[in-house]
Formats: C-alpha cells, structure tokens, sequence
C-alpha cells in the first residue's frame, strides 16, 4: 500500500523531533544536557566518595559516561517506542498507517539524540587524550546496532500492549529504575563476586554497557562465541517481537 | 474477467462485532484482579452479514442513522479495522477521509500538516513538493499556511485536509460526513472535485446525513440499519425508505413519550408535566371545565404524530365539563419549536357554534393538506366563554407533532401553493 515506507518513517520521525525540541538549538542542548548532568554529578559523587583508581580503574569518568549515554538510550528509546502508539493514535484511527512504522519512527528518535551524544563522547574522550583503536571502536558499533535491535523488538512488544494495559509506561519506570543498578554503569562488574557476574549479564543491557566499557577503555573483548550467542539471543529476541506484534496489530485500532 | 475490472470495492458478507465490557480493564493490575472474575461484557453487533459492490467510477452513498454501522463500515474499508467475518476486496488505493484532519497536529503548521498528512496518503517528497502549491491555493489557505493548526478554524481544517485528501492521487475516495462543517461555496467545491474525479473513473463513496446531496448527485445509494443492509440502489428510493423509517422510529418514540406523561398525567391534578416545554395556566382555582386530551390522527382516524408534508392532520380535543357551559369557545394556536406564532383560529373566529358542553365530549380541528416543512410544531389548545374573557382552561404548547417532509427543497417553513409567470 505504501510505496514509501522509508519517506513514512523519516517524516514521522522529524515531525516528533520537531514538536519535541520546537525545531530550536536549545531544545537540541536539553536532549543532551540530561545525560550529562547526570554524568557530571555521579562522577562527582562517586569519585569523591570512593577513588576509582584505588581499585585498579583506569578512566573511570570515560566508562561512566559511556555507559550513562548507552543506557540513557536504551532508557529513552524504549519509553518513546512503548507510548508511540497511544502518542500518535489520531494516525491510527483515522487512516490506515501500518502501525510498525509509527513505532520504529518514535525510537528513530532517540537514536538520532544518541548519535548526537556520540560526539560529546568523543570531546570527552579527546579531552581526557585518550584514543581507543579501530577494533574497540567497531565493538562499540557493533554493541550499539544490538542496543537497537533489543530497543526496537522490546517496543513491537510494548507498544501494541501499552494500548491495551495503560499502566505499562509505571511499570516499565520502575523496571528500567532497576536496571540501572543492576547493570555495572556506576560500578564496575569486578566490584561483584564472581559468581553474580553470569547473572548480572544476563541482562543484555548490563551485558553491552559492560563489554563496551571493557573494549574502549581496556581493550578487553569477550569470547567470540559469548558474543555469538548473545547475538543470537539478541536476533531471537527481536523476531519474537515482530511476531507478538504481528498477532496484536489487527486489534489495534479498537482497542485504543 | 471484464466484470473484474469493472469493480473498485467488492464487499462480501461483512461483519463486525464488539466486545464491549462492563467495566473497561485498562491496566495490568486490574487484569490480574478480574482475572479470578466473571468477565461480563456485552456483544455488539455493529455489521451483520453485509454484502455489496462498489463500481470504478460511481459516486456511492451510504445512508443511515446514527448506530446503524456506518462508520465501522468505512474503518473497515480503510483497513482500520478488520473484519471478523466476510471479505473485503479493493481495487485501487484508497484515500479516507474520515474525520477532520487526519494525523493533523495542531502544534505544527499548516505547511508540515501537508507534508505529514500528504506523506501518510502515500505521495513521496518529490510529488509533495509538485503538488505543494495547488494544494494551498484550493484551501484558499495562502495567508495562513504557516501557522499552526490550532488557530485554524474548523472550517478552515476541513478545507485543508480535503485538499490534501484531493490531491493524494488515489483512486478511491472514502468520505463521512465531514463535508457538513464547509460552508455552501466550499461543499459547491467539493461536488465539483467529485465530478472530477469520477469522469476520471475514479471512485466516490460518501456517508451523509444530506438527503438532498445524495438524491441529486448519488448514482446508488446503500441504506444500513442495525448493521444490516436494507436496500442497494436507487438513491431516491433509499432516502424515501430512510425517511420512512425515521418517521415510524419517532412515532414510536413520541408514543412512548405520551404515555408516560399521560400516566403522570391522570394520577394527579394540573398542574401536570405536559408533553413540551409549555406551562400550564390554571386562573381559576376551580375548574368548571377542562381540556382532558388531545390526540392526533391521520385522515383515516388513525392515531400518529409524525405526518408528511401534505397530509391531513386531526387534532381531537378531548374535554370534560362539570357544569352546563353555553356557548363555549375551543381555540388553537400553532407554534414553531423556535416560538414563532404560525396561526390561532378559534371556533368564534371559526364560525363553528358549539351550542353547549355538559359533561365528557371531543372536538376536532381539521387540517387539510398541512403546508408545514420538516419540524417540530407545538399545538395550544384553549377553552374559553363566548366573550373570550375568562378561560376555562389553557394547554399552552402542551402538545406536539412532528413533520417529517420529503420536500427536496424545504425554504422556510410553510410550502405556499403557488405559480410563477411571466
């Protein structure tokens, strides 16, 4: 029906980006200010109350903001994908739109924030001299596509469901609040026995912000075939959630 | 098949049914609660076995009352909605225009809500920007385009987002009842662009409460009910059984109505709750005589309250007197529902000399061939001596009819015998 889907997607996504930063700079800057913000006061505390170096972390503030800049992705994506439908449901009830490009474009969204915070990331780390090599930076690429991936089959899921159970986007708050703690972002995974470092992995995001830590800043890469498996995992995650969203689109509609 | 091509929509025994529960579930908690409950809801049938064909080209009109399934008929050919049983087929891509601005957001321009809508019917980039400037010209929106959507006017938004809808460049074009918010000059434009649109042999199908738009420029019209089909075809036939219809619904309604208030009525004295919003005078603390009843009746002495324009109405006064009365005077008066006085003739004006009233008896005005175009009218009825000084009683607009007139052209609110001549 539509000969356009890519055209779909991209004017979905700039019409969300324009009514959320008014199409001004400084809407631009407050996407990215909230990271930071929250960079700057958990390096400070955590520095003041406790010396990284003394537990043998190199580069500690890289790693924090890192990692703070990957989950507030994940954080922001999943909460844009989750509510797209219910945010954009005159498009669903009025015409027919095929639903999936609604969701995809709301996690566009976040995606383009996050790829602009990419280069505050590189200032930070240009400031701090430091300069990962080729392979660590391809790692991060590569984490990232999977970071997507998991946003985006999450939210087939969600979205479909958040219009049916409207108390999804509470749940979900204080899901992600855990997440955060559980993932090493202001911790490093060494901190923890090492019998928790399998569970604590376990969780895909803890999974890739801590393995990105390791390649950028310590060149220290997992397994090749954990990776692999993960990757697997990754991919049936998100195929599941094509086919969960494929059952609920017909009701969709009515249900909104 | 040449009969294929013919066909824009084929619809085949369609139905849709909603599951409507009791009380909404709208969170997760409160699935896990009504879990361990009896989940009541109840089945609503809004499309029941509908089957019909649409030819490329016609100008089609669905017509029904509100509930009738007409709405869901149009999600469901939209591809909004999906059928639970039954077949839809579609030739050719369509264009819905189903409610005001579809996908319009009122925090954006005039100019980005073309860009979003235009993208959303399926017109790439390029052809948007092709197209771009005969779309604000046929809003005639030029002065404002760049403001945002919410400080246009209603009218304003629908003449956007038909243009829009217009230009898409789709071969059916699905349409309900927004047209009623245009002014006359814009609905003019529209008519214009369907005519268009079919000598290029593309499709029209309009859902409207308009009978005299789909009798002058529908080629068939589909008449729901209830979700059902009643009739396919001939669009001045299925506005004359819609109309049909409504009479017979009012005239139940009404009926219901008057009984009510008539059991009310009888229980205690005036004064009582009358069928309109008229005030019952009483001047006379005791009542010598009173107006008890009035009915209204069709020329063969039957009861209705919905006539056609045309017909013969017969309002038959009821009334009881206690005492013997020379002489009376019965007289009526017909209001408008905005309160305009239409006429008051009574039996003295008349000249019907009415010797006496004793005791119970009826009375009853005549009109012949009534001239009164669709409404609601309201009856006054009063008794009064032969000096016409001291009423007996009064049932100020106490009583109503209604005129359900398939006029095409009702101007005013009499139809006037009349001629012209050179």
């Amino acid at each position: 029906m539509h000969e356009n889907y890519r055209e779909l997607i991209w004017t979905l996504a700039k019409t969300d980006f324009k009514l959320r930063y008014h199409g001004s700079v400084l809407g631009y800057v407050w996407a990215i200010l909230k990271p930071l913000l929250m960079f700057l006061i958990l390096n400070f505390v955590f520095s003041s109350i406790f010396n990284p170096k003394n537990s043998g972390i190199q580069h500690y503030s890289l790693q924090l903001l890192t990692s703070i800049m990957l989950f507030n992705f994940f954080s922001e994506g999943t909460n844009a994908g989750l509510a797209s439908l219910i945010q954009k449901s005159t498009l669903v009830t009025k015409i027919y739109v095929p639903r999936w490009t609604i969701i995809v474009a709301a996690t566009l969204n976040s995606l383009l924030i996050f790829l602009m915070n990419l280069i505050v990331i590189a200032l930070f780390f240009t400031w701090y001299q430091f300069w990962p090599g080729a392979l660590p930076i391809a790692t991060f690429c590569y984490y990232i596509f999977l970071t997507y991936l998991v946003i985006l089959g999450f939210s087939f899921v969600a979205a479909p469901f958040f219009v049916r159970f409207r108390d999804l986007t509470q749940i979900w708050e204080v899901v992600t609040a855990a997440m955060f703690y559980a993932s090493p972002i202001v911790y490093p995974l060494s901190i923890l026995p090492e019998q928790y470092h399998q569970i604590i992995l376990a969780n895909p995001i803890a999974y890739i912000i801590h393995f990105t830590k390791m390649a950028l800043t310590e060149n220290h890469y997992a397994p090749w075939w954990q990776n692999l498996l993960f990757t697997g995992a990754v991919v049936v995650f998100f195929a599941a959630g094509i086919l969960v969203y494929r059952k609920m689109e017909a009701k969709i509609a009515e249900n909104i | 098949m040449n009969n294929e091509n013919n066909v824009a929509i084929a619809v085949n025994n369609l139905s849709k049914t909603f599951k409507i529960p009791h009380n909404r579930i709208s969170t997760l908690r409160g699935a896990f609660v009504s879990a361990f409950k009896n989940k009541a809801y109840e089945k609503f049938k809004a499309l029941d076995k509908v089957s019909f064909e649409v030819k490329k080209g016609e100008f089609f009109g669905i017509i029904g009352r509100n509930g009738s399934g007409k709405s869901t008929l149009l999600k469901l050919l939209a591809s909004i909605y999906t059928p639970d049983t039954g077949r839809i087929k579609i030739n050719g891509r369509v264009s819905p225009f189903l409610e005001l601005g579809i996908g319009f957001n009122p925090e954006l321009s005039g100019r980005d809500n073309i860009y979003l809508n235009a993208t959303v019917l399926g017109l790439t980039r390029k052809q948007i920007e092709e197209k771009f400037a005969k779309i604000v010209a046929f809003s005639e929106l030029e002065r404002f385009i760049d403001q945002k959507i919410k400080n246009y006017s209603s009218g304003m938004q629908v003449r956007l987002a038909f243009s829009v809808a217009i230009h898409a460049n789709r071969d059916i074009l699905l349409m309900d009842e927004v047209l009623a918010v245009g002014d006359t000059n814009f609905q003019q434009k529209c008519l214009e662009e369907f005519n268009k649109y079919r000598k290029q042999g593309r499709t029209v199908i309009l859902v409207t409460h308009d009978m005299g738009t789909v009798q002058r420029h529908c080629d068939r019209a589909l008449l729901l009910r209830n979700g059902k089909v009643v009739l396919i075809g001939n669009p001045l036939k299925a506005v004359e059984k819609y109309v049909n219809q409504n009479m017979s619904d009012e005239e139940n309604r009404i009926e219901k109505n008057s009984e009510n208030t008539e059991n009310n009525n009888s229980a205690a004295e005036p004064p009582s709750a009358p069928v309109s919003a008229g005030k019952t005078t009483n001047p006379r603390p005791k009542k010598a005589a009173k107006i008890t009843r009035v009915t209204f009746l069709d020329k063969n002495g039957k009861p209705k309250n919905v006539f056609g324009t045309g017909e013969d109405i017969i309002a038959k006064i009821h009334y009881q007197s206690n005492k013997k009365i020379l002489k009376p005077v019965v007289g009526i008066a017909i209001y408008t529902q905005g309160g305009i006085h239409l006429t008051g003739p009574n039996t003295r004006t008349s000249h019907h000399l009415i010797d006496k009233m004793e005791g119970k008896g009826s009375l009853d005005f005549v009109i012949k061939n009534n001239p009164f175009y669709s409404g609601t009218y309201a009856l006054t009825v009063a008794l009064y001596d032969w000096e016409c000084v001291h009423p007996y009683d009064i049932k100020d607009r106490a009583y109503q009819f209604k005129i359900f007139s398939k006029e095409e052209n009702q101007l005013g609110t009499i139809k006037l015998n009349h001629l012209w001549k050179n």
